[in-house]
């Protein structure tokens, strides 16, 4: 786990953030690019568990890892729920739904490095 | 199911705010997610270095829990439920805030309502707020809100009986 990786998970994030208030605002629902969108965030965050994996494997110390394995577990999920949440949305506001999901994996991505590098309490 | 097209298709009109506040949901999940997971943490692991601030956490995320299913779950008992968890959400993250401001060796790890929510951005004292708001938008469909929704409102009626200028 890097701050590369994470910044890209962030970065992605925002950008998934901002189409989904866009659609919002465009007044459309649910479709395909808020699939793909979604399916981009949590492709970044499976490969930044994978890191992780490897990581653990190596020797890499967690100095909390109750924490840190809750916010890897909430991230992961977060963006699934937020899309299948949005995917029943009948209204415009099914982007904004997707946007705000991204907001939340967009800072717990940089909490998650504090708790990976033990950092900040 | 909805369409698969590319950008969506056109959005349903719905009734007004009712989106909005199923959009709410999203981040009162992310809360009740974050709060849980950090009080089950807290309980846990160290419950015997502030018992009484951990279990405030555990409160904090059982209010959390309450109000997301209350506002995911709609209709006359699901906003009456949201209403009195938010409320009771307002009211706790005021004294909350407020104690741990006053008295800090009380809460000497964070809880997500600790000096108004600072650790959360202050997320925690601004939603409240905001679904008290939706949710008062919205008086079971009856009234229209103070401000139409960006669309047109559903029947267009006719001109009310304005009076022919003859």
């Amino acid at each position: 786990m890097t701050p590369v990786l994470v910044g890209v998970g962030s970065a992605v994030a925002v950008v998934v953030m901002l189409f989904g208030f866009g659609t919002t605002l465009a007044g459309r629902r649910f479709g395909l690019l808020h699939a793909v969108a979604v399916g981009l965030i949590e492709a970044v965050l499976l490969v930044q568990t994978a890191v992780v994996l490897v990581g653990l494997s190596r020797g890499h110390d967690l100095a909390d890892a109750p924490t840190f394995w809750g916010y890897l577990a909430g991230v992961l999920l977060i963006p699934v729920l937020a899309g299948l949440w949005a995917w029943t949305e009948p209204t415009r506001w099914a982007g904004t739904q997707v946007a705000l999901g991204a907001l939340a994996v967009a800072v717990m991505e940089w909490r998650l490095l504090q708790l990976w590098e033990g950092t900040g309490a | 199911m909805p369409e698969r097209s590319t950008l969506g298709s056109p959005a349903a009109q719905g009734a007004p705010g009712a989106g909005a506040v199923r959009a709410l949901v999203v981040v009162y999940a992310v809360f009740a997610l974050a709060a849980g997971a950090r009080a089950t943490v807290q309980l846990s692991t160290r419950f015997d270095e502030a018992p009484v601030a951990y279990l405030l956490s555990a409160f904090a995320a059982a209010v959390y829990v309450v109000a997301t299913v209350g506002l995911a779950r709609g209709g006359g008992r699901g906003r009456r439920t949201a209403l009195v968890a938010i409320t009771v959400e307002l009211v706790g993250v005021l004294a909350i805030g407020t104690l741990s401001l006053i008295d800090p060796a009380a809460f000497p790890d964070e809880t997500v309502w600790s000096a108004f929510g600072r650790g959360y951005y202050f997320v925690p004292l601004v939603l409240p707020v905001l679904g008290l708001l939706l949710l008062s938008r919205r008086p079971a469909a009856q009234n229209p809100p103070k401000s139409p929704p960006p669309k047109s409102p559903p029947p267009k009626s006719p001109p009310p009986n304005s009076p022919p200028p003859e």
